[in-house]
Parts: structure tokens; C-alpha cells; sequence
């Protein structure tokens, strides 16, 4: 497998420095690289780590080959133990997404695994318990659904443009990656059409999480056009500066995508 | 849903000005001049980048991700020297560059008061994000040939801050190569602007061409909301002080935000602005 740097020694993924002249920076947005790599809070945290960085992996956050931070400074930037991270790493060797090279120009890279992973992600949708993916969902609604409150009030139609072009995305995303990419973007758009920093930098940190997981419910093409159905309700009640009708229809569109993970957390 | 302001009577606007509306048109003037200042970050960034370009043609090779380089001396001193530049930079028009269908060479200052170049996803593959041609600061440029301010906005693509960008079209034998760009964050804006708002005798604050309000000091009208009902961007066209119901609205030339002013001891002011 071809290894690309992302930074030379110390700088590692949304590092400062030493990025190489002409080497393409292929991190997912600096916020959701500081997401990927905020410090880690749950007790779990072999767990929050494996499915923190999994799940990055999983949406293309973090990119083929690319190099991980070295150990301490991961370690440091996650708040966890080295040892903690070391055990976190190991599972994610044994799931394949990670490769570990040792010596001079050694260090861990992610391995992208070639073919669609729907058993790995069922995998670590197991990870989750239903009240997590409960409490995921409320978090969520919370976010969209005074975004879209918060947008009716602020937005007028030029505003609206880049929600729109996320509708039409998802009905043309082939694969449920792609799929699961743009819908989170559009909840990423309506922060931002609330003219909220703080909404969007959640929102993008929400997305780290859930994103993985909505490709186990995004394949299937009947709830991929339900899902466009609700965004475009949004956006009409959002257009129309109606801010409880809007925050509602938000709120029920990632409720019912939270309760479909559930459902198929339930069923394994 | 706005309306075109009337254009304020001709004694009113020369010699017959009242004091406090000299007052709003100096504090306009004066955030026309600080925003001024960061668009010359902006055209000597462009400037840099079009010679840059042009040697390289000059020299009948296509220009590379490596070639850009060469601006970060430029880069670095303007985070450096401008206060209010929160970033700088050149994106490049898609297929602009030999090595990269797409590419930003654009640096940022740290909370250490280092400087950082951004690293974006590029790749469509891997990133929803990896278009950046629809973006204001890119498409304003490209599509009408002059400078632009964007925003006030939620910038979830490099900052995560809620920022201005100003930006202008880079040339190169008159074919569009891209846009050099400067990122005002609104809370350092706001630190800038708000002495002056502050000084004028009625409430005041600052909106884009759209009504967005980019700094108050006027509690009825905050930072991101929409102040509805007067046509801004035709005060700004006209370039010319204009009433609209209790209000004044003031160009802040030669940037493309307008002072509002409300009467200061006259009651409320916020109902029709607000529509």
C-alpha cells in the first residue's frame, strides 16, 4: 500500500507544521479534524477511542495511508493514557483500519478497507447500547432542531442555496457512505444558516459520530428519498421564517433516523 | 419584502448636513477605511499570485501546488502585520494547477500567535466538503470580475468561526485563475467597530448588502440578524446617505456595508427596520 505523510514527525493530522510543499492535505475540514482528535470523555475510553477514530475512518475524515499522530501526542490530544491509546489502536489493527509500522519512518496509518464494510460497521453499531443511540439522537434533535428554529428567523433565500444543493446530492449519492456524508452536511448547513458558530462546531462533532453509523440505514433507497422528503420540508418551513414548524420537522427528520439505528441495533 | 430608500433631500445631504449625520458618515468612513486596509492584504496577495502565475507561464510550464510556495513570506507578513486578518490566502480556480484539480493556499493565525497553513480534504471521494466553488468569497469574485465581501457567515469549511472574507478575481492574460482572500473574524471586527458605533448619538449598527448585520451596537439588532425592509444594496449602488421611515443609512465607502442609524433621543426605531 502506497503511505502518504500527512506531516513530517512531530506535525501528525491538523498538525502546524512541516507539511510538505506540494503534498496534498487531505484532512477533512479543521473542524472535524479537531473533532476526530478532542479529548475523549467517556469512562470507556479504549472503547471511545476505537470508535471515535473508526468511525473517522469509516467517513473518510481520515483519508487512506495517512499517518496518525505519534502515540503521546495522540494520546495527549485525546486525554487518554498511552497505554489506554495503545489498547485502542490494537482494536483497531484487529478490525483492519489501522496498520503499524515500526522503525525509522514507521508509525500507525490508516488502512482503508477496500470493500464497503457494512459487517464492520454492524460491528460497531453493537458497540452502542440503545440508550446511547437514544441519547444520540436527542443530542441531535437538540442541535437541528433550534438550528432550524434559528435559521427561519435569519435566513433569506440566497442563504438557502447550499441546502438545497445537499437534497439534490443525496439523491444522487450511489453508495450509502457518500449518502451518509452529504445528510450530515445538510445538518452542518442548517447550523450555519442559524449564523451560529457554536451550533455548527456541534453539529460537526455530532456528525463524527453519527455519521458512520446512518450508512447502516442510508443504503436503502426508499429511506434515503423519505430523508431528501424531510430536508426539503425543512427547508420550505425554514424559507418561510415558520421557526416552530421548521425546528419540529427537524427534529422528527433525526429522530426517525435515530430510532431506524435502534431498530437495527435491536435486531443483531 | 424591501423597499428602495428615498435618497436623503439635497440640502440635507451637502452643507445643510446636521451634526450628528456628519458624525455617521465620518464613523462610516472610518470602517470603510479599517476594512480598506485589509483589502490591500487582498490585492497585493492577488498581485503576488498573478506575477507568480505569470512567471511561470512565462517560463511555459503550468503552475503546481509547489509553485504557491513562494507566497507564504507575502502570507505570513500580512497575518502578521494586519491586525484583523485572521487568514490569507490564494484558492486556486479548479484546474488551475498541474498536480491538484483543486487546491487553497491558505494560512491561518494560531491562538499561540503562530501562523498554520490549512489542510483540507480536497478529495471529493473522501470529503462532503471538498467543492469550495459555490462559497460567496468564491463565486462573487469569479462571477462578476470585482472584489466582494462575504458574510457575515458561519465558516465551517476553515475557520469555524463567524467571519468576513474579502476577496478579489485573480487574472492571468485575462483569464480568471481564482481568488485571493483575506478572513476577518466578526469578533474581532466588532472589537474594531464598536468605538465608532458607540460615539454616534442613536443606536447604530453595520449590515451587508443583504440586511445582515455584521456589528452593533444596538441591542434590538444583533451580530447575524436580519435587518428587514430597507433595499441596501441600492443604498450601497448609489453610494449615497439615504432615509428610510426613522432611519439613516449610511455607505460605508469604499466597502459594501451600510451604517444604520436610528434616532438617538426620538423613541424606538426598531419597528419598521425590523418589518
Amino acid at each position: 500500500m502506497q503511505q502518504r505523510h500527512v506531516g513530517s514527525g512531530t506535525g501528525g493530522i491538523g498538525g502546524a507544521d512541516g507539511v510538505r510543499v506540494g503534498e496534498r492535505a487531505r484532512l477533512g475540514g479543521a473542524g472535524a479534524h479537531r473533532a476526530v482528535f478532542a479529548p475523549v470523555e467517556s469512562r470507556a475510553r479504549v472503547d471511545a477511542v476505537v470508535r471515535r477514530i473508526g468511525d473517522a475512518i469509516e467517513l473518510g475524515l481520515l483519508s487512506d495511508g495517512e499517518q496518525l499522530p505519534g502515540e503521546s501526542e495522540l494520546a495527549g490530544r485525546l486525554r487518554v493514557s498511552t497505554v489506554t491509546l495503545r489498547e485502542a489502536l490494537m482494536a483497531l489493527r484487529q478490525q483492519g483500519l489501522v496498520t503499524t509500522r515500526r522503525g525509522r519512518g514507521g508509525g500507525s496509518f490508516v488502512s482503508l478497507p477496500r470493500l464497503p464494510g457494512p459487517e464492520r460497521l454492524m460491528t460497531r453499531l453493537r458497540g452502542w447500547s440503545t440508550e446511547e443511540l437514544r441519547d444520540l439522537g436527542d443530542h441531535w434533535a437538540a442541535l437541528s432542531g433550534a438550528a432550524a428554529r434559528l435559521a427561519a428567523d435569519r435566513t433569506e433565500p440566497d442563504d438557502l442555496r447550499q441546502l438545497i444543493r445537499s437534497i439534490r446530492e443525496l439523491l444522487e449519492a450511489a453508495d450509502a457512505g457518500a449518502r451518509s456524508r452529504v445528510y450530515g452536511r445538510f445538518h452542518v448547513e442548517l447550523a450555519a444558516a442559524a449564523q451560529s458558530a457554536r451550533l455548527t462546531r456541534e453539529q460537526v462533532a455530532l456528525q463524527t459520530e453519527v455519521g458512520a453509523l446512518l450508512c447502516l440505514v442510508l443504503g436503502d433507497d426508499e429511506y434515503r428519498e423519505e430523508v431528501a422528503d424531510r430536508h426539503r420540508a425543512v427547508v420550505s418551513a425554514v424559507q418561510d421564517g415558520a421557526r416552530d414548524s421548521a425546528r419540529s420537522l427537524a427534529e422528527r427528520c433525526v429522530e426517525e433516523s435515530a430510532t431506524r439505528l435502534v431498530a437495527l441495533r435491536l435486531s443483531l | 419584502m424591501s423597499t428602495i430608500p428615498a435618497p436623503v433631500g439635497a440640502s440635507d445631504a451637502t452643507h445643510g448636513a446636521s451634526a450628528p449625520e456628519r458624525g455617521a458618515e465620518g464613523a462610516a468612513a472610518r470602517v470603510g477605511r479599517a476594512l480598506e486596509a485589509v483589502f490591500e492584504a487582498v490585492a497585493e496577495t492577488g498581485a503576488e499570485t498573478a506575477a507568480l502565475l505569470a512567471r511561470v507561464a512565462a517560463a511555459g510550464r503550468r503552475p503546481a501546488t509547489a509553485d504557491l510556495a513562494a507566497l507564504r513570506p507575502g502570507l505570513h507578513l500580512h497575518l502578521a502585520r494586519q491586525e484583523l486578518v485572521s487568514g490569507v490566502g490564494f484558492i486556486a480556480a479548479p484546474g488551475l494547477l498541474g498536480d491538484a484539480p483543486t487546491w487553497l493556499e491558505w494560512w491561518q493565525t494560531t491562538g499561540e500567535g503562530g501562523v498554520r497553513p490549512l489542510l483540507l480534504e480536497l478529495d471529493p471521494q473522501q470529503s462532503a466538503y471538498a467543492d469550495y466553488t459555490h462559497w460567496d468569497w468564491f463565486a462573487l469574485p469569479r462571477d462578476t470580475g470585482r472584489r466582494a465581501v462575504a458574510g457575515p457567515y458561519v465558516d465551517y469549511l476553515c475557520s469555524d468561526e463567524y467571519s468576513l472574507t474579502l476577496s478579489a478575481p485573480v487574472e492571468v492574460a485575462g483569464r480568471f485563475a481564482g481568488v485571493a482572500a483575506a478572513d476577518v473574524y466578526l469578533r474581532h471586527f466588532e472589537t474594531a467597530v464598536l468605538p465608532l458605533l458607540r460615539e454616534l448619538p442613536g443606536p447604530a449598527h453595520l449590515v451587508n448588502a443583504r440586511g445582515r448585520v455584521a456589528a452593533s451596537a444596538d441591542p434590538a439588532h444583533l451580530a447575524g440578524s436580519l435587518t428587514r425592509g430597507p433595499d441596501f444594496a441600492t443604498v450601497l449602488e448609489r453610494a449615497r446617505v439615504a432615509a428610510w421611515g426613522g432611519l439613516r443609512l449610511v455607505p460605508c465607502r469604499p466597502v459594501p456595508l451600510v451604517l444604520v442609524l436610528g434616532e438617538g433621543l426620538a423613541g424606538p426605531v426598531s419597528g419598521e427596520a425590523r418589518g
